[in-house]
């Protein structure tokens, strides 16, 4: 994606003493070689600098040093819970070997597509990343699940697994330390509930992809991968260690917004003029992000945005007036807001989509990606499903509207595993009653007038 | 059909040995058997089980709680448009009729989707193939390609590769699939779902 840093406004001379110093420019990390071709090349990543940090972090650090950079960092967890990084591993190394590392590639929330772009154009920045994490935690075998869709990314990892494994960087004795690592790429095949970590988990041992009742947590022994410690970390949030390492936790930490901080690779989709993935500091205003020039240049037609998604199609809905709203974890979480910001996909929705064809496809995604093994979600999935198609088909009752509610309701609001084993029908249930809360008319005039109230039908019947 | 000794030596030499049980190599192994075969039959459980030492019944239940894996013939080739909301509000629907008119497909309804008489293509919807930039979203035989709107139906299925999103890569033994239109589809082609 065309994208150029503002220029850095340069410092007056004679600035005043104690002048805040100027702005740092905010520069591309994660996705500074798109578009170059041959990126995904292990030549072109060395000349890019690639592996200095794997380098630095195992010849001139202990895993300690290596964790607590990370930890002062901040780096959180970028696939959606925002857990920090840092203290994920250290609670991992603090439980007996073997440990393995597994990382979520799963990426199959509507709206998100980042990985993909990251895993085609840099598969050795994340393998860096794996470098640094399995030595930092004391992990000598890891693995990749990627789902089955991307083949064209499962292609692409194998190859950089191969180059890495030919000149040294994988193997034994990796930059001439007494450290072993092997990666492996492991294949999904179809299911949106391995992106949850103990699904994801049961399905790299080649069982149904179900999650699993914690304690033990994954990063205890007998809830990780083969009942082993396990450190399960996102696409992204692994290429950012390299870049922590090489230039250290306070440039970080330093990046946008100072609870959650550093770079994000936000993922524009739906009625936008240009849809892409824009990389920015962590935080970036969703108005910025929508309408600026550097980024989703508006909506088509100069139409009004209704709605967002603005932690993809699992986050609960914010209106049109409400994109005054910063971009990070603990922004999105709070009042008024009160949604997530998942894995950082915003789906724009314009003036001519009807919220109820929109939250009746959205249920149907979630009712066929329900596992089926906790019965709110099983259940609760199907009822939402068929409701909204009789109020869809012109039969909706005044009363369907505190029927939905009382679904949702009773598939959300409590800790996981008070009511389910995963967020899946957390996932199912947040846009729901965020549609009917915030976007009431459409489903009273669907019920009312027994008619779409955009006349178009975008959802099966 | 049985399957060949270069799939059951992937499985035994490769997918095994990378992981602490026999039972992990379980999805790569159907991926391999699958490519080869174009769907998992009873037989192919049966021969799977062999290899990993696990029932039939069991190689069975893993596999059919997975989409991609297909219990019956389908068409040589699949083609799946992304409905999920980032595509579908960008009209992936429309999409997918100007399709199914072209191929002479009734309708592609769901998961199910249907297939042409002659056993070329499959066509069905997809859950989100996250490319939600390329909306509406098509792969073919697990090949991304988009955007495909509905005007430019026509001209993707005369010269599909002018829509592909990829760079080249080597393929990988086992599960890069044979090409468009080289897998060998079995007689007696029926609607799957």
């Amino acid at each position: 994606m065309a994208q150029t840093p503002p220029p850095a406004s340069p410092a007056p001379d004679g600035a005043p003493q104690g002048a805040p110093p100027p702005a740092v420019p905010f520069e591309r990390v994660l996705t500074a070689a798109m578009g170059q071709p041959g990126s995904h090349e292990l030549d072109h990543y060395l000349r890019r600098g690639g592996y200095v940090g794997a380098h630095k972090a195992l010849t001139s650090m202990t895993p300690e040093e290596v964790i607590k950079v990370v930890t002062d960092s901040k780096l959180r967890g970028r696939g959606g819970a925002g857990f920090p990084a840092g203290i994920k591993w250290s609670g991992t190394r603090g439980n007996p070997a073997p440990r393995y590392l597994v990382v979520n590639a799963d990426e199959s929330e509507p709206g998100t597509y980042g990985n993909r772009y990251a895993m085609d154009t840099d598969p050795h920045m994340l393998l860096e990343g794996m470098i640094i994490c399995s030595f930092a935690v004391g992990i000598n075998l890891a693995y990749i699940y990627i789902r089955g869709e991307n083949l064209h990314g499962y292609e692409t990892l194998e190859l950089a697994v191969r180059q890495a494994r030919e000149r040294g960087y994988l193997g034994r004795g990796l930059f001439g330390t007494d450290f072993n690592l092997e990666i492996y790429v492991h294949r999904g095949a179809g299911a949106y509930v391995c992106g949850e970590e103990t699904a994801l988990m049961e399905s790299l041992e080649g069982k149904r992809a179900q999650p699993r009742t914690r304690p033990p947590h994954p990063f205890q022994v007998g809830g990780g991968l083969f009942g082993r410690p396990t450190v399960v970390n996102n696409v992204e949030t692994l290429m950012c260690v390299p870049h922590i390492i090489v230039r250290g936790a306070e440039w970080f930490a330093a990046i946008g917004s100072p609870n959650c901080p550093g770079p994000k690779v936000y993922c524009v989709s739906g009625n936008v003029n240009r849809p892409g993935i824009y990389e920015a500091p962590m935080g970036l205003l969703l108005s910025e992000l929508i309408f600026g020039d550097e980024y989703a240049q508006g909506v088509p037609g100069g139409r009004a945005v209704k709605a967002v998604s603005p932690g993809a199609l699992a986050s609960p809905l914010i209106s049109g007036g409400e994109l005054e709203v910063k971009l990070d974890v603990d922004a999105v979480r709070a009042p008024p807001y009160r949604t997530q910001l998942g894995a950082g996909g915003i789906i724009v929705y314009d003036d001519s989509v009807c919220m109820v064809e929109l939250l009746l496809r959205a249920e149907q995604f979630f009712a066929h990606e329900s596992c089926g093994k906790c019965v709110p979600c099983r259940e609760g999935t199907h009822w939402m499903v068929d409701v909204l198609r009789r109020i869809t088909a012109g039969r909706g009752r005044e009363k369907d509207l505190d029927l939905l509610n009382n679904v949702a309701g009773n598939m959300s609001g409590l800790p996981f595993h008070q009511r389910t084993l995963c967020a899946l029908a957390d996932f199912a249930a947040g846009p729901m009653m965020s549609a009917i809360g915030k976007f009431r008319e459409d489903f009273d005039y669907h019920i009312r007038e027994q008619a779409c109230p955009q006349q178009r039908q975008l959802a099966h019947a | 059909m049985p399957l060949s000794q270069a799939v059951k030596d992937l499985v035994v030499n490769e997918y095994i040995p990378r992981y602490p049980t026999k039972r992990a190599a379980l999805v790569m192994a159907l991926w391999a058997a699958q490519n080869e075969q174009g769907w998992l039959s009873s037989e192919t459980f049966e021969e799977i089980g062999e290899l990993l030492d696990l029932d039939a019944t069991d190689v069975n239940a893993v596999a059919s709680f997975y989409t991609m894996f297909h219990r019956r013939p389908i068409g040589r080739q699949l083609i799946e448009v992304c409905d999920n909301p980032p595509c579908l509000v960008n009209n992936a629907h429309e999409t997918m009729q100007r399709l199914c008119d072209r191929l002479g497909l009734e309708s592609a309804a769901g998961h199910g989707g249907g297939t042409t008489a002659d056993g070329e293509y499959t066509v069905r919807f997809a859950e989100c193939l996250a490319a939600c930039d390329m909306a509406p979203a098509v792969q073919v035989n697990y090949r991304y390609y988009g955007p495909v709107r509905p005007d430019d139906v026509e001209r993707f299925l005369a010269n599909m590769e002018s829509f592909s999103i990829e760079t080249p890569i080597p393929p990988v033994p086992g599960q890069s699939g044979p090409p468009a239109g080289a897998a060998a589809t079995p007689a007696g082609m029926v609607k799957e779902g």
